[in-house]
């Protein structure tokens, strides 16, 4: 009777174990909601300063923290892993320049949350605590337990707004997933995402941030759908009676734009392109070509930081990418969009942001609505 | 599976226990206890290592299906009975060199980045084993056991696997010793059906990520002839690289077949 009663008491034990366990399981590869909460962090609960008439919005890929790194997945490198030690004195260049720039909103992507490739650092945390804003919030594009190629491993990647100013209804938005993909390479491969929030900056009527980082290495018209969705989430906005500081990483060229195809600037020792027999013909993400009037849309309907006509007229003032770790920029990939104004002549491209990361931040200052 | 399906279940298992026969309990599933092989027998599993009896003292074993990447080889050792405990000990040799080094490369299948080499490493195991019947058809088992690498320089740190199961096991490559304490509980439900629920600790010697829990649980059922299918969960918990999340919960499935 005694044996009897301690296996029933062992086994009703395993299960509860496994109850708990149950809700801890941790699937291989995260997948998203169409739209869900965003993640909200808060530093401490600092007095909102009052703003003036304009306000300071920059948008930043970071490239998680590994600046100039010859990284092997956009860089022609062989490294996929940086350790704490690597990725840190980097963080604190970009945490100098936040610093020294002073936006009031931050869109940052390509931001590393626990990732094995950027030393499982909390790079959200790291630069709440180095820096003067009291709210963020992200939503994460790339959350795998462990990607099984090339060591990745463990990755979680995230776009974030970070503000001086609380947020609210932060919103991850679900973007299209990459069509050119096999199944398998799709299942671990990153989900693009938008991450929306409602700004409460004291006396400004409604006034949203919205922050997108689109397909990179997309062939087909995945980086299309993207484009389209974010104008569509501006309109939501717009005609709603909201005004909006958009913009993020829309990894694709202005229209007009001179220089459209990059393979041989982008070209890994090894490749080979636009030869007869070359398959592909061109490099993944280096040719724009059939791009070239997707962001017309936004440029017709919202007002871009850098002025279409201007960026026209002197292109290279206004280039924010490189995949070459010693050159400088020689494309404009990184962009915002508002539908109210811009303070004329505010708009800043930090080409001088060389070490930091293969993207230059853009920051313009946008003019506050009243209520 | 919904929260009252998953009590009904528990409910029903709770409430079955041992059947009053003669327990073959042993004869099914001696793997993981201090009872060897009988002599001029084996069995082997697609998980589970090769074993083979050698006589009343000695059994071998092996863990075939990984021999081409992690060559190893082990023994059982018989250390006597007493006051109806028996006693064992386990010593085991392992080369992981090869697994690490063809798992280090460039696109699919890159467990481990390819800017890492791997110099030859010898994992050393030994374990100290007592089994004790509690009835019929039921036995216990204590395990104590340790794992150290004899190698020539350390691999460097940021090559781990981290995932639960991989990153315990292969700990004591980079650094430390790791002491393994466990015990698991073996009961036969029925004429075919067994169940095993067991808890190891891995406790590495160095500061940081020193140490692991795992809870098994098996269910194994007896096909016919000598094949056994086995199924269950691991739960592990553990301080890895990452801050969290720190439990795990994975299926396990192994198939065993055997000399009759």
């Amino acid at each position: 009777m005694k044996n009897i009663s301690f296996i029933i008491i062992f086994r009703f034990s395993v299960f509860l174990i496994l109850l708990c366990g149950l809700y801890s399981c941790e699937l291989p590869v995260t997948s998203f909601e169409d739209v869900e909460d965003a993640v909200y962090y808060y530093k401490y609960q600092p007095v909102a300063p009052q703003p003036g008439s304009t306000i300071k919005v920059t948008t930043w890929n970071i490239r998680f923290g590994i600046g100039r790194g010859e990284w092997f997945g956009d860089a022609c490198g062989t490294k996929a892993i940086y350790t704490e030690a690597e990725v840190l004195p980097n963080l604190q260049l970009i945490v100098d320049r936040i610093n020294q720039v002073k936006p009031d909103i931050l869109l940052l992507q390509e931001l590393d949350i626990n990732s094995k490739r950027s030393g499982y650092v909390d790079q959200l945390k790291w630069i709440m605590d180095r820096t003067y804003f009291g709210y963020a919030v992200y939503g994460l594009q790339w959350q795998a337990q462990f990607i099984p190629s090339d060591g990745l491993g463990r990755l979680h990647e995230a776009n974030a707004i970070l503000s001086r100013w609380p947020l609210a209804s932060a919103t991850r938005i679900q973007l299209a997933l990459r069509g050119d993909q096999d199944k398998l390479t799709r299942y671990f491969y990153e989900r693009p995402c938008m991450v929306q929030a409602k700004v409460e900056i004291p006396g400004v009527t409604d006034f949203y941030a919205v922050n997108i980082h689109a397909s990179a290495f997309a062939t087909d018209d995945t980086k299309y759908k993207h484009f389209a969705a974010f104008k569509e989430e501006l309109d939501n906005i717009a005609n709603s009676g909201g005004w909006f500081v958009a913009g993020g990483d829309l990894n694709t060229l202005p229209p007009g734009s001179d220089s459209i195809d990059f393979c041989y600037e982008d070209i890994c020792l090894g490749e080979s392109f636009h030869q007869p027999g070359d398959d592909p013909q061109h490099k993944e993400g280096s040719n724009y070509a059939p791009e070239e009037e997707w962001l017309k849309p936004l440029y017709d309907k919202y007002k871009c930081a850098v002025p279409l006509n201007d960026y026209q007229q002197n292109q290279p003032a206004y280039f924010t990418h490189t995949t070459e770790p010693e050159l400088t920029f020689n494309r404009t990939l990184d962009y915002l969009f508002t539908n109210s104004n811009w303070n004329p002549k505010s708009t800043v491209t930090h080409q001088d942001f060389f070490y930091e990361s293969d993207h230059a931040p853009v920051s313009s200052e946008v003019v506050l609505i009243r209520k | 599976m919904r929260l009252k399906q998953i009590l009904f279940f528990a409910i029903i298992f709770c409430a079955t226990h041992g059947l009053t026969q003669e327990s073959k309990l042993l004869s099914e599933w001696s793997y993981n206890t201090a009872n060897l092989m009988p002599a001029g027998k084996w069995e082997s599993g697609l998980i589970q290592p090769f074993r083979y009896g050698i006589n009343e003292k000695i059994e071998v074993r092996s863990d075939i299906l990984i021999m081409p990447f992690i060559p190893n080889a082990g023994v059982l050792i018989a250390q006597g009975t007493k006051n109806d405990i028996s006693f064992a000990s386990e010593h085991s040799l392992s080369i992981p060199t090869p697994f690490l080094n063809f798992f280090s490369m460039e696109g699919t299948g890159g467990l481990i980045s390819s800017e890492y080499d791997f110099s030859f490493i010898l994992s050393v195991y030994n374990a100290f084993l007592a089994s004790k019947p509690i009835t019929k058809n039921t036995l216990v088992t204590a395990k104590i056991g340790y794992a150290f690498s004899v190698r020539s320089e350390k691999p460097d740190p940021n090559s781990t696997i981290d995932l639960p199961v991989f990153y315990p096991r292969m700990a004591h490559y980079y650094e430390g010793t790791s002491i393994r304490p466990g015990v698991a509980l073996k009961i036969k439900l029925g004429d075919k059906w067994f169940y095993e629920e067991g808890v190891q600790a891995f406790i590495i010697t160095r500061p940081e990520n020193n140490f692991f829990l795992e809870n098994t649980g098996t269910l194994m059922w007896t096909v016919g002839g000598s094949w056994r299918i086995r199924g269950g969960y691991i739960l592990a918990y553990g301080k890895y690289p990452y801050k969290t999340p720190k439990w795990q919960l994975w299926p396990t499935f192994d198939v065993v077949f055997g000399s009759r």
